[in-house]
């Protein structure tokens, strides 16, 4: 039999997640370096027709558990439902997505079956000896090393989204089967009650993964709400932050102030708008990953840490990028 | 006629024996008093005062009797002076008398205030008395019409001046009833008395009705004068005595420094909780404190409108103490009290605000100290309770994990040298100075700059130095005056060992918080070094002819005092002295210069915290920048500069004035 | 409630890592190591949860000699009691090994509760919690913000951080593992007279044979996954200036943003 890879689907309220068809076409590349195949199991309640949806993204396999206890995600239902998969279609390679469920969901998995995990990759390949290599950030992105699970099976990983391409629609058909697996109400030990948005878009800076933010040059507080504009422009988990002066001057409210005296944030994003760069500010954000300046001072201190500086009036900048950024969210 | 008078004159010498009996009861009861305040010192910690007699003495002397510090300020000094002055010769005049009257004239019937020297005398005390009503009425004139802000009034304000007055006039009018009635032309001496007299009338008829105003008025006076002197030992009078006490066991070690917490490592508590927590010195502060004002008068906290002010705590800390009173029986005993001070006596917004700027210390005329007890008390929050600021955490951990306050790794520390040639002393070790650093002259961007004029500077003058690049740590100053005595030491012990392994004499310091610390603090660890603040090296160079000007810079520079190069250490000129020396550099002082310079808001560790109560100190300082008209306030302290920066960009002045470092200002020149 | 909280002790996040010349791992000289800040929270959950329920808190923390601080360091803020795996044969131990190494350690200790981070800030596997709760058959919720123990202590309510601003509330029976994310509290600052205290607490020395395992089972020999080939990743491109007309500016910042940074 062809060695199987087998990578996990992951919806949510009856939609796909863009990870699932990325998933997909790094677990047809690796299958076809091992002379395999890949196939992918989706997991949930009533899923017929997302397992149609995923039909022609190259699986030869559309694998399906459908089960009213996979309704909700728990690591608990959804573990066991992966496990008994696996002791039926025993593959090679078992790919997921490091994401919030995924990097709940695979430690368990990796301990019922007794094998390894690399988590949170950003590069999968085989190596010469036919194993999967697995590349991983470490040290918060400082390191990078190279994963591998020489014996037990299958090898696990699970991969960062957004760092691979996603699958294409082909022309190739799946199989779509069905695999009846019985979770009953004692394997299932943690209940979700409840899932709960939190309020509005804006959530706490410390915890967001887009902050614009706005010093002195925003000279008002009303101007603030093109930075508002902006970081809604980015969706869901972006928060609005400003600077000590601009809070001093009265500009914005002081919890949202970044910086030494204010928080200590650590977002994907910062977009620093008239924001000089004083050390007690920067102290705040520099470890932010990637930062965008926005300032009319070519000699802003806050221009040697940026990624990507402009040097330019941040009235015109803003809401031209606003538009950009909306443009492109609506592409996707 | 004989040049004399009778001293019991009209009203018997008999009166002797009951004025004898009261007086004898009134000076006990005046000593149960100052009993009862020894025993409430006492409760204190032991702390030992009694070195250095002479210098001691002669601080009572210039402080107290010529009041050196008083007359800072002309109308309260003046004013204090005439009442201190006018009593303090009435008082000899009455000894006199009683020697004569009780010794002299009673063993050895020898009357010696007779003659011109009675005339003398009586013109003197005359002339005294009536300065000391002067005084008086100043005063009450400024407490009560003038109000400045800085004066609570307190009934015992009130009772005690017009106690005095009343003294003050009762005797005048006696003297004056007994000239009218016995008129001998040369009471004319006794100039107040004599024209007081010429009111009385001194017809027969009124001799006798004149007689018996004078005996009655008599015994006003010596109850007024007893009740004075009781009152005294129960009273803010009591300053009379506390006052002087507290200036003979004044701190004579550096202001900047600040004791340690000696054998940390065997404590079982740290700071101060409770009164017994404090030394007796301390206690004592808060007997000798008058009210007077002047510390708040120059709180930058308390200016700025921060719940601070050192005469506030001190009066909080006093009032404790007489509550406390009962429950504290002799020394060292006496119930536990339930709450700590800080946080309830002295509130935490309090404690915090202080930028330990020593503004207050430097004001108050009997050496109250403010910054021991401010840090005392922030010990006991953060080393007992961990109670302080989320802003507070994150400096002690970062301080903890990388040895300066912002969240930089400590192998960064050096890399504003990287293209600058320097030698790290593990590179070299054989050079004359150290240049120490420190943190902001290290990590901040803008600071950097200042590092490198510096080292310029140095280089130019052919000075032998290096630097300890990624392994120098914090000084430890602000760990220190934020309570955590604990990081300090361990920062501190860590440097020493470093400083010993590279056989580190001379150290020459960018910023005069390290200096301080180094300075003052480090021997309380074993560490002596001879510290330089860059301003006096520099000026050394200078002076020596190794650094020369090539241009002058024209600008019109106002010199910002720091602190802990000013009031903590005295250096107030090689500053200025360098700028002076620039041609074309014109030198402005701003209205509060030098000893009463104005903090930036920094100290204390304000720096790393929140400033959300009030105005903004450095605001503040900016806006009496800007009223000197200078296009430049030249900075020697890091700190300074940064809030100053801050502050005028803030106000939104950047266009017309800017902050230099005066490294930065001399390597333009140099 | 007795709580156990299983904490590693790793590079402060801002130490500048060097990765040795074979490239099989890390420099460990001139490293500065704190306790994973993840734990923390795990560790003040647990001193309140002992505040409100009385009960005890024991830190577990495997590693080389120097773990001792970090277990001191809880010890400091106020647990009661720490257990430090030393073993040189424990050394290599991925997160299935490690869990495996603390569930033998901790299956024979009475606990209602065991808490540790959501990861650590060295390998950022964020795995150990999962495979201890599996490997002890207990419920476990990660990437927890908010934790309620029920008055009786038998049950237990998270809250846990998700995806585009989503909590989940979960509810489980204890004794159960929770992962905490920041977020969760505000871990306190050790006192002095606890740092003092914490000095002397004696704390129990746990190795291979006192585990009774073999060299076999645990570290580099006894784990599923292997790692190697340690390698910087590409250099971070020196920060671009953009100058010129801001609509070719906002062009090349989405460019950049879309294309190199991959954030929309």
């Amino acid at each position: 039999m062809a060695k199987e890879i087998l990578v996990i689907a992951e919806q949510k309220d009856g939609r796909l997640k863009k990870i699932s068809f990325e998933l997909l076409c790094i677990g047809k590349k690796l299958a076809d370096k091992i002379g395999g195949t890949v196939s992918i199991l989706l997991l949930g309640y009533q899923v017929d027709k997302l397992a149609e949806e995923l039909d022609g993204y190259g699986a030869q396999k559309i694998l399906a558990v459908d089960s009213e206890a996979l309704k909700n995600y728990t690591n608990e239902s959804y573990a066991k439902a992966i496990v008994e998969v696996v002791k039926i279609r025993h593959p090679e390679i078992l790919l997921g997505g490091a994401t919030a469920s995924g990097k709940d969901l695979f430690p368990r998995v990796a301990a019922r079956l007794q094998t390894g995990l690399a988590s949170d990759c950003t590069s999968l390949d085989i190596s010469p000896e036919g194993l999967l290599l697995a590349q991983r950030p470490i040290f918060a992105g400082k390191i990078l090393v190279d994963a591998i699970i020489p014996e037990a099976r299958p090898q696990i990983a699970t991969l960062r989204p957004n760092v691979l391409p996603a699958a294409e629609k082909g022309s190739q058909k799946s199989e779509i089967e069905k695999i009846p697996v019985e979770i009953k109400p004692m394997d299932l030990k943690a209940i979700l009650k409840e899932t709960v948005k939190t309020a509005g878009e804006r959530i706490d800076l410390t915890e967001a993964s887009v902050i614009v933010s706005g010093g002195r040059g925003m000279a008002s507080q009303e101007n603030f709400k093109i930075l508002e504009e902006l970081a809604s422009a980015f969706g869901e988990g972006t928060a609005v932050g400003a600077s000590r002066s601009a809070v001093d001057s009265g500009f914005a409210p002081h919890d949202i102030q970044v910086g030494q005296t204010g928080k200590v944030v650590n977002p994907n994003l910062y977009i620093a708008c008239g924001i000089s760069g004083s050390i007690q500010h920067l102290a705040g954000m520099r470890t932010s990953k990637y930062i965008v300046a926005v300032n009319k001072d070519p000699e802003a201190p806050i221009f040697q840490l940026a990624d990507c500086g402009i040097v330019a009036d941040l009235f015109k900048i803003v809401p031209l990028l606003t538009e950009e950024v909306k443009k492109i969210k609506a592409q996707q | 006629m004989e040049i004399t008078r009778e001293i019991f004159w009209n009203v018997g010498s008999w009166v002797r024996w009951p004025v004898y009996g009261l007086g004898l009861l009134v000076v006990i009861i005046f000593i149960l008093g100052l009993v009862k305040r020894f025993r409430l010192w006492r409760i204190g910690k032991p702390d030992i005062r009694n070195d250095q007699i002479l210098k001691r003495i002669g601080t009572v002397l210039s402080y107290g009797l010529f009041h050196k510090r008083i007359l800072k300020e002309p109308y309260p000094g003046i004013m204090h002076l005439f009442i201190f002055w006018g009593f303090l010769f009435l008082l000899i005049g009455t000894a006199l008398i009683f020697l004569q009257e009780d010794f002299t004239r009673l063993i050895f019937d020898k009357v010696f205030i007779q003659g011109s020297f009675y005339l003398t005398f009586s013109f003197i005390l005359d002339l005294f008395g009536l300065m000391a009503i002067i005084g008086v009425l100043l005063a009450a004139f400024r407490r009560y019409i003038l109000k400045p802000e800085r004066l609570d009034n307190k009934l015992e304000d009130a009772f005690g001046l017009l106690l005095i007055f009343l003294v003050l006039v009762t005797g005048f009018t006696n003297e004056g009833l007994r000239i009218a009635v016995t008129r001998p032309e040369f009471e004319r001496y006794s100039f107040v008395g004599w024209e007081i007299s010429k009111i009385f009338s001194s017809s027969e008829q009124a001799i006798a009705s004149l007689k018996t105003a004078h005996v009655v008025c008599w015994w006003f006076h010596v109850l007024l004068a007893f009740t004075f002197i009781g009152y005294v030992a129960y009273s803010k009078l009591i300053h009379l005595i506390t006052s002087p006490l507290n200036q003979f066991f004044r701190s004579l070690t550096p202001q900047g420094e600040i004791k340690p917490i000696p054998d940390i490592e065997n404590q079982e508590t740290f700071g101060v909780a409770k009164l017994q927590d404090f030394t007796w010195k301390q206690l004592l502060d808060t007997d000798a404190c008058t009210r007077c004002g002047r510390c708040q008068d120059n709180c930058p906290a308390h200016l700025s409108g921060k719940p601070l002010s050192p005469k506030k705590v001190i009066q909080d800390l006093r009032n404790h103490l007489n509550q406390s009173a009962g429950n504290l029986k002799k020394q060292g005993g006496g119930q536990e009290e339930t709450v700590p001070i800080g946080g309830n006596v002295i509130l935490e917004d309090e404690l915090w605000a202080c930028t330990t700027c020593a503004a207050c210390q430097e004001a108050c005329p009997v050496f109250v100290q403010v910054i021991d007890k401010v840090v005392d008390l922030r010990r006991y929050l953060v080393l007992m309770e961990s109670k302080f600021s989320p802003e507070v955490k994150l400096f002690f951990k970062n301080m903890e994990t990388n040895s300066n306050p912002w969240t930089i790794g400590f192998a960064t520390r050096a890399d504003w040298a990287k293209d600058l040639n320097l030698k790290n002393l593990s590179e070299n070790k054989e050079v004359e100075y150290l240049l120490w650093v420190g943190c902001s002259g290290s990590f901040d961007e803008r600071n950097r700059k200042v590092s490198r004029s510096l080292v310029s500077l140095l280089q130019k003058a052919g000075v032998s130095f290096g630097i300890l690049g990624s392994e120098e740590m914090c000084c430890g100053e602000t760990a220190r005056r934020m309570g955590n005595e604990y990081l300090a030491q361990i920062l501190m012990q860590q440097n020493i060992e470093l400083f010993s392994n590279y056989g580190i004499k001379k150290i020459i310091t960018l910023c005069p918080h390290c200096f301080n610390t180094f300075k003052n603090e480090y021997h309380q660890f074993g560490g002596n070094y001879r510290v330089f603040h860059y301003s006096e090296l520099l000026l050394n160079l200078y002076q020596e002819g190794k650094l020369k000007w090539k241009t002058g810079i024209e600008m019109k520079a106002a010199y910002h005092d720091s602190c802990y190069l000013g009031r903590h250490n005295g250096i107030y000129n090689a500053p200025r002295m360098l700028l002076n020396s620039l041609p074309d550099t014109k030198v402005v002082e701003m209205k509060r210069n030098r000893a009463k310079s104005f903090c930036c808001g920094a100290g204390g560790g304000r720096m790393w915290m929140e400033e959300t109560l009030g105005k903004r100190i450095n605001q503040l300082r900016v806006e009496q920048i800007a009223a000197t008209g200078a296009s430049v306030v030249a900075t020697a302290c890091p700190y300074c500069l940064t809030m100053l920066e801050d502050g005028i960009k803030e106000k939104g002045l950047e266009k017309g004035l800017s902050v230099l470092d005066i490294t930065e200002i001399l390597d333009k020149a140099c | 409630m007795d709580v156990i909280v299983c904490l590693k002790q790793v590079p402060d996040t801002e130490t500048k890592i060097k990765i040795n010349p074979e490239g099989t791992g890390i420099v460990t000289e001139g490293i500065k190591y704190v306790m994973n800040p993840y734990d923390e929270y795990a560790v003040e959950e647990a001193l309140k949860i002992k505040e409100k329920f009385g009960g005890t808190v024991t830190i577990i923390s495997m590693g080389p000699a120097r773990v001792v601080d970090a277990i001191r360091n809880a010890l400091a803020m106020g647990a009661d009691e720490g257990v430090h795996l030393n073993d040189p044969a424990f050394e290599g131990s991925d997160s299935f090994t490690t869990a495996k190494i603390l569930s033998k350690v901790i299956k024979d200790m009475k606990y209602d509760l065991i808490l540790t981070g959501k990861q650590a800030m060295d390998f950022d596997c964020s795995q150990v919690f999962g495979c201890l709760a599996e490997l002890l058959e207990l419920p476990y919720v990660s990437v927890v913000t908010g934790l309620e123990i029920s008055a009786d202590g038998k049950t237990a309510i998270a809250k846990r951080e998700t995806e585009g601003g989503v909590e989940e509330i979960i509810q489980m029976p204890l004794p159960a593992v929770v992962a905490a994310q920041k977020g969760l509290n505000e871990p306190r600052y050790a006192s002095l007279p606890g740092i003092m205290k914490a000095k002397k607490k004696v704390i129990k020395e746990i190795n291979l044979t006192t585990l009774g395992m073999t060299a076999s089972e645990v570290g580099e020999a006894g784990s599923k996954m292997k790692t190697k080939n340690f390698q910087l990743p590409p250099e971070r491109k020196a920060g671009k200036k953009i100058e010129g007309e801001p609509p070719e500016a906002v062009k090349e910042i989405v460019r950049m943003l879309h294309d190199e940074a991959k954030l929309i």
